[in-house]
């Protein structure tokens, strides 16, 4: 069996860790390219959320590169994105593809097939001990991930030379594709802690803060959103991102749940107290937490057409207004031009800048 | 006396504007692009050196609108800046107590609304044409009537006819339907006017609070068609501007934050830019599946600036070098620069 699965920031990292252990080759498929999108917005129905398209085209250069197996995970009912894998399941068999479907959904919908679908996942044999241990490693990988690219983001106004930011981090990612023990593991985050903290900071500290929020998929993926953190960053604006897929994966299982996300539930609750789906509430919830925080200003981030976030967005208007805390919606899809994005994010950031200018000039008469 | 210079190089037009430290305008210039921004600004140049006072030292520059960088590049900007900041500051400059910014341009519109001299919140559309200069503009040549004349003749029209305005292609055949009905041109001409408030109003004022006065400018609020569709949409409730300085905003903004800047010494290249040859090229990358088109500005042969570079291999050295080793120079698409 070699299997290929979706890009998710460093999914590929993560489960470039915890395959070998199982005995299962993985085929990561290549970068996200523009060519991944082509591929995926040929095939794919027109309308779609992007997150498919983009996963559709990461899976055929995954078979492309010489994978039998795709891994793919469900989830009946968040949002359209429960059936992401069935419907890409029968368009790669409508074009011929002779592959093996593993599509993983949540226990909640049965135990037997989640179980069925582990199963073929770690390779057939299941010996829980073996793959709790490779769990385990490629649950720290996973965090240590986030928490690499927390720091990308925070430190990106504040170093003097961003190349060598980008330089650390991405060395620190790198090796970790080649950790095979726990004790390699904790020597390359000690590494990178110490690396990043010799890194030379500017002297000035009162950088403009933004908080991103959004749906999982867009909000985290760099190669998709235009980089809008790194545009963030260069501005000189300190960036914290909301989203993270191991908090997602946390609340999935109902005795761990994440805290964080529990929180922003609870913030949100005077403005959205359903389940719209996706990640609605969180992005409501996110918002309100940034503006306790005092953040300058947030940054929606979602899927065209996504209709959790379009909820979220008609609520946030309210939240913008009583927080007086400004939201620049960005939808991100195919058709999004690079040009319109930056123009906007650059005012954007020039309409924080002079909110504060303001308030400053406002509290000294 | 010292004067600052606003660049906006745009889809469609490009405008400078000469400034003294009080931001009063000493000459304007309002040129079309025509796809060749690199000689519109050489033309404006011209233009602004030839009416430059008397004892006029330029000690700023400031660049905005979509060929921004570009521009930057060319005439040596102390500071370039977002089109929509621009436009704020100008409209703040120009009516102080402005609350709402309506700007038309040729390729997209955007709407601003400011709190106490303060932008507040901002919308942009930048992918439909609907909503924008260019479609009054094909559908002026549709109709075989100069865009000058557009929105005098809309005033003539007794009454009204409504456009689908929502999509560019449609509107058309929509208006070759109404002319069939027998409508005349100027009752057409008014309809579509109001089409593209409509569409404006739809695509990008969406529960925002649009409170007066409102300043409108940019290139379309020359038609006096639309100023009045936008008076009737109001009902005549909401006091609507229009700047005499209406077409050169973004330039003038873009000189007004140059002299906020303040820069200790200009960047500023000297009207001699005129005389130096740039070219744009551009190759496509094919080192990844992403195929970056890579687009470079050479003066005088050497490479001033690059675009279009996703992953930061290409740098003006890296391209040097790689022109240098492999003399692909001959073989590379020489296509112009075209700015959207």
């Amino acid at each position: 069996m070699r299997a290929t699965f979706p890009h998710l920031l460093h999914l590929d990292i993560v489960l470039g860790i915890l395959y070998p252990t199982l005995g299962v080759e993985i085929v990561p498929p290549p970068p996200i390219t523009s060519r991944t999108i082509e591929i995926g917005v040929e095939h794919a129905p027109q309308n779609a959320c992007f997150p498919l398209k983009v996963t559709l085209g990461n899976f055929v250069e995954g078979i492309e590169r010489g994978a039998d197996t795709v891994f793919m995970a469900g989830g009946v009912g968040p949002c359209r994105f429960g059936y992401y894998g069935q419907i890409q399941k029968i368009i790669l068999e409508d074009l011929g593809y002779d592959v093996q479907f593993v599509l993983i959904d949540h226990p909640r919908f049965g135990w037997r097939p989640f179980f069925q679908a582990l199963k073929t996942m770690a390779g057939g044999r299941f010996s829980f001990p073996r793959v709790k241990k490779a769990v385990s490693l490629a649950w720290k990988a996973l965090v240590f991930t986030e928490e690499l690219e927390t720091q990308r983001r925070a430190l990106r106004c504040q170093v003097v030379n961003r190349a060598e930011l980008d330089m650390v981090i991405d060395g620190a990612l790198q090796s970790l594709r080649k950790v095979e023990s726990g004790s390699e593991f904790e020597r390359i985050k000690k590494e990178a802690w110490s690396d990043l903290s010799a890194l030379e900071r500017k002297k000035e500290n009162n950088f403009l803060k933004v908080g991103i929020v959004g749906e999982i998929y867009i909000a985290q993926e760099t190669r998709i959103n235009f980089q809008v953190e790194k545009l963030l960053g260069d501005l000189g604006v300190y960036v914290h991102n909301s989203v993270s897929t191991a908090q997602y994966v946390l609340n999935t299982f109902p005795v761990l749940k994440s805290k964080e996300k529990l929180e922003a539930w609870e913030l949100a609750r005077p403005y959205l107290k359903r389940f719209v789906g996706g990640e609605g509430i969180d992005t409501v919830g996110s918002t309100i937490r940034y503006a306790q925080e005092g953040f300058d200003g947030v940054v929606h981030l979602y899927p065209f057409t996504c209709m959790p976030e379009i909820v979220a967005k008609s609520v946030l208007t309210q939240v913008s207004r009583d927080f007086d805390l400004p939201v620049l919606h960005l939808a991100i899809d195919e058709h999004a031009g690079e040009a319109g994005l930056v123009t906007r994010v650059e005012a954007f950031v020039d309409v924080l800048e002079r909110r504060r200018k303001y308030w400053k000039k406002a509290e000294g008469e | 006396m010292e004067l600052y210079l606003g660049v906006d190089v745009g889809s469609v037009t490009t405008k400078l504007v000469l400034m003294d430290k009080k931001k009063k305008i000493w000459a304007s210039c309002y040129l079309k692009t025509s796809g060749d921004p690199v000689l519109a600004l050489k033309e404006g140049l011209t233009y602004i050196e030839d009416h430059l006072p008397r004892g006029g030292e330029i000690v700023g520059v400031g660049t905005t609108g979509s060929a921004r960088h570009l521009a930057g590049v060319v005439v040596g900007a102390d500071i370039v800046k977002n089109e929509i900041t621009a436009h704020a500051v100008a409209a703040i400059t120009r009516v102080p107590e402005v609350r709402t910014v309506f700007e038309i341009g040729g390729q997209d519109s955007k709407l601003i609304l400011i709190r106490e001299g303060v932008v507040e919140d901002f919308a942009m559309n930048t992918i439909c044409a609907a909503g924008t200069g260019s479609f009054l503009e094909h559908q002026a040549v549709r109709l075989n009537v100069p865009i000058e004349e557009f929105g005098k003749l809309a005033l003539q029209a007794e009454q009204s006819v409504r456009i689908a305005g929502r999509c560019t292609v449609f509107a058309e055949s929509d208006m070759i339907h109404k002319q069939q009905l027998g409508f005349a041109k100027p009752e057409i001409i008014k309809g579509l006017c109001e089409s593209l408030v409509r569409n404006f109003m739809n695509n990008l004022a969406t529960g925002k609070t649009i409170e007066d006065p409102i300043v409108f400018q940019g290139g379309v609020a020359a038609n006096q068609g639309i100023v009045q569709a936008f008076r009737d949409f109001f009902q005549g409730k909401k006091k609507i501007v229009v700047p005499p300085e209406h077409g050169v905003m973004g330039a003038w903004g873009a000189a007004i934050l140059a002299m906020e800047y303040a820069p200790q010494e200009t960047a500023f290249q000297g009207f001699e830019v005129v005389n130096r040859v740039f070219e744009n090229r551009s190759f496509t990358c094919g080192d990844c599946p992403n195929g970056c088109e890579v687009v470079f500005l050479k003066e005088e042969g050497v490479i001033k600036a690059l675009w279009g570079s996703r992953c930061g291999k290409w740098t003006p050295e890296t391209v040097g070098q790689k022109f240098a080793e492999s003399k692909l120079e001959e073989k590379t698409d020489q296509r112009e620069l075209s700015v959207s």
